[in-house]
Formats: structure tokens, sequence, C-alpha cells
């Protein structure tokens, strides 16, 4: 094992609080000035209010394990009309939205849509395959998908010189992220693909394949490919330091044996029951035809609970587990990166930090020997 | 002299860690509406209650339980929780 990717204890012995080491205040661990800037840093954007917004049920490719065209949501008739977005938007804004994810199937292939959505709700992020430019007019953040190199995009996307189409067409570009999504059988070529992708001025960061509730491929991971994931996630980071956009907690809670839903009790509609605060309350996962169903509302709809690992549900799961990661310096500095990484990642013109804590660190509430 | 209640110190300090993490303007302890709804009227989210419930952990010397939140909605609720846990 490498070096700093054995999960250590620290001194937070992972969350441990009872009868174990000592109880800290929340003042007491903010008197650190690196961790209370980095607080003062990330707290600014807690006024973000997420949901997401499937603009099109049309894909120009077919991807084996993508969560779009699992269930129900691929069979909708999907609304076209940039103006009916335009209105839902802006009924968005009255509800308290802030922030919008823009992804199923593909959204670039509905330029107008976009071009509306974003002329109402100016903070949010596209999700595409990079195939088609989104034109430089719509200033959402651009998370592109990455899932290996050509040959394995061939043979699992169906898609021919993914890298090369993507890279031609965001290469540069201020707005977008590369993401990595790590499957079982694309660990390997990950440092090859990174290296291609900083080597062409592109940032990237990690997802986790995380299988829709119905996926009998060969994607899944397992606790050995989680464990290289981990590895990779880990040597790739320390490699490109300037164009990764990722944490030692990323990696750790997003190859963790248990899903985030069993790390962290998921908040999204679809788990959680409450409507009085937070996501429960606010967030939404709308279908191509603008309706949405409380009963289904996460961000990978239909995807399995238990092997979600998915780093957009992180970024929301992760982040509104602030007080329980409060409980020690070492785990509250772990929980800033996350957040610190998570804003990178999704907000245009935010700047991560470099990172408090360098070793890893397990997750609340995990028995030391469950942390790896 | 004013002699107030355990629950009327609890109620003004409550609000004055909203209105301190919140940055809230033009109001006081004194002048807020203890029933006011703090996610309808306020706007305050989770996060938010988090960190008040967090500084409040801090002056009280009590723990507050992450499943609760959905019931602080208001400072009278949230100064009540305070008290039912400290036993005043």
């Amino acid at each position: 094992m490498i070096p700093g990717d054995a999960v250590t204890a620290a001194e937070n012995t992972c969350g441990a609080t009872a009868g174990g080491p000592r109880a800290w205040k929340f003042a007491d661990i903010l008197a650190d000035p690196r961790i209370r800037e980095k607080w003062e840093k990330v707290r600014r954007y807690f006024f973000l209010r997420e949901s997401t917004y499937d603009l099109t049920r049309r894909c120009n490719i077919r991807c084996d394990g993508c969560y779009f065209y699992a269930g129900e949501k691929q069979h909708v008739r999907g609304n076209p009309d940039p103006e009916a977005w335009r209105r839902l938007m802006q009924a968005e804004k009255a509800r308290g939205i802030t922030y919008v994810v823009l992804a199923g199937a593909e959204p670039a292939l509905v330029p107008d849509v976009c071009r509306a959505c974003y002329a109402a709700m100016p903070l949010g992020t596209i999700a595409t395959n990079g195939l088609e430019p989104i034109a430089a007019d719509v200033g959402y953040r651009l998370h592109i998908s990455v899932w290996g190199n050509d040959a394995t995009s061939r043979a699992v996307r169906g898609a021919e010189a993914m890298l090369e189409r993507q890279t031609e067409n965001y290469r540069g570009d201020p707005r977008a992220v590369f993401v990595y999504t790590f499957t079982a059988g694309n660990i390997e070529e990950s440092y090859a693909v990174a290296d291609y992708l900083v080597a062409r001025g592109c940032r990237l960061t990690f997802n986790v394949f995380s299988a829709p509730e119905t996926y009998t491929g060969s994607l899944r991971h397992s606790m050995a490919s989680l464990m290289a994931t981990r590895r990779a996630m880990r040597e790739i980071t320390r490699r490109h330091p300037a164009s990764v956009l990722f944490s030692g907690y990323n990696a750790v809670v997003h190859t963790h044996a248990l899903g985030l839903h069993d790390l962290f009790a998921c908040p999204y509609p679809r788990r959680n029951p409450s409507t009085s605060l937070g996501l429960g309350r606010s967030f939404r996962q709308y279908r191509a035809d603008l309706t949405w169903d409380r009963g289904a509302a996460c961000c990978v709809p239909d995807t399995d609970c238990a092997d979600c690992r998915h780093y957009a549900a992180g970024s929301a799961i992760v982040t509104a587990k602030m007080f329980r990661h409060a409980v020690d310096p070492t785990l509250f500095s772990a929980w800033l990166d996350y957040v610190d990484t998570y804003l990178a990642v999704w907000v245009t013109d935010y700047v991560k930090s470099p990172d408090l804590v360098e070793d890893l660190v397990a997750p609340p509430g995990v028995a030391r020997e469950g942390c790896n | 002299m004013t002699v107030m209640t355990p629950m009327a110190d609890i109620t003004l300090r409550v609000a004055s860690v909203l209105i301190d993490e919140l940055r809230l303007e033009d109001v006081t302890p004194e002048t807020f509406a203890p029933d006011m709804d703090l996610v309808d009227e306020v706007g305050i989210d989770s996060m938010d209650l988090a960190t008040v419930a967090l500084v409040l952990q801090d002056h009280y010397g009590i723990r507050f339980d992450e499943d609760d939140y959905p019931k602080l909605t208001t400072v009278r609720k949230i100064a009540a929780y305070i008290a039912e846990r400290l036993g005043a």
C-alpha cells in the first residue's frame, strides 16, 4: 500500500467520543487559524440550494450502466420548449432554488433549453458527454464524463475517439471539469487518461460508478476494485495537484465499503421522509416532461442506494453532514477539504485551497477496523 | 432591575446566536420574534441550523441530536429544547 493510503484514526478515532478522546468544542476547533480560514471560505456558499433537471430524453451515445436509461424517467415525453423551461426556472427560483444541475440524457442536444435555463438561473452545472460543444454564452460549469481510454469508451459507450473529441471541444475552457468515472474495469488506464487530460490543459475530478438498481453488467465495483480505485485517485492527485480537484477525504468516502447512504444517511427525498428542512424540503428531480416524483427524487435516480458512491450524491450528502464532522479538528478539517473540493468542482470561479489533512481520515461513526 | 427567567435568558441567547451566525440585520435579540418560522420566514437551511446548534452546544454544554433538527424551527422551540436538556 502506498504510504498515506491507509485510513488512520488520527486523533479523531473515527469520530468516537463517548469514553474516548477529548470532546471538542466547536469554538476550539475553529481556534486553528487554518481551519477558521477554510470554514469562513466555504460557509459563504451555504446559500446554495440545488435541484436537478433532465433536459431531454435524447442522447447521442448509449453507455453501459447509464442511470438515465434505467427506471421510468426515460419513458416520459420530453418538453423541448425553451419558454416552458424558462418559466420552470423562474418558479424554482421563487421557491428558493439557487443552483441547478442539468443532466439526462444529453443536455448539449437541446442548446436552446440550456440557454433558457441559464438566462433564468445562472448558477449551475451541465453534465454532458462532451461530444457536442455547448455555446460559450451558456456560463454554467460543465462536467465532461470520461469512462476510460478510447478503447474502453468504444466498448462501454459505443463511441469512437471520445477523449480526442472531448478535449477538442473543451480544452482550456474555464467552464469545464472532466469527471473520470472509475468502474471495476478502467482503473489501471486512469493514470494515462489523467496524463492525457492534464497535458491538454484540462482539470479533472473523480466519480465512482454506482450501479442502477437493475444493473447486471460488469462495471459494478468489488471491494478490491474500490481499494484499487482509491489508490489510483490518490496517486493521480499527487501527480497532478494543480489539475485534479479532489481530496483525501473524497477518496475515503467514495471508495468505502459502505456506500454513501449507509455512511451518512442520505438526505435526498427518495430516502428521507422529512419535508421540514434541507434537501428533504427543497430538492426536486425534474424529468424531461417537467414533472417530478418525490419518491424517486435524488441526484442519480434509479441508482442502487446500497451501491451509491456517486460524486454528485456525495457533494450533497457529505456536505450536509457538517454537524457530525464537527467533533474534532482532524475530522472537521477533512470535511472542510471535501466541501472545498465540492465547491471547486461545481461552482464556476471557485478556487480550491490546499488540503488541511494529508492522511486519510475515517468517516464519523465508523469503527476503526471498518474504516477501510 | 429586571430578573429574567432561565427560559427568557435562553431565548435571548438563541436569538443572539442566530443573528451573529447568520449575519442578520435590522433585528436584535430583543426584537427577534420567538415564534417566527426560521425556515419559511428567515430562510435558514440545515447548514445554518447545524452551525447555530454547534455554537449553542458550546455555550450550554449540551448535545444536540441531529435527528431533532426538523423540530427546531423557531427560536422558542430551540430555547425549549435547550431548557429541556439543561433540566431548566
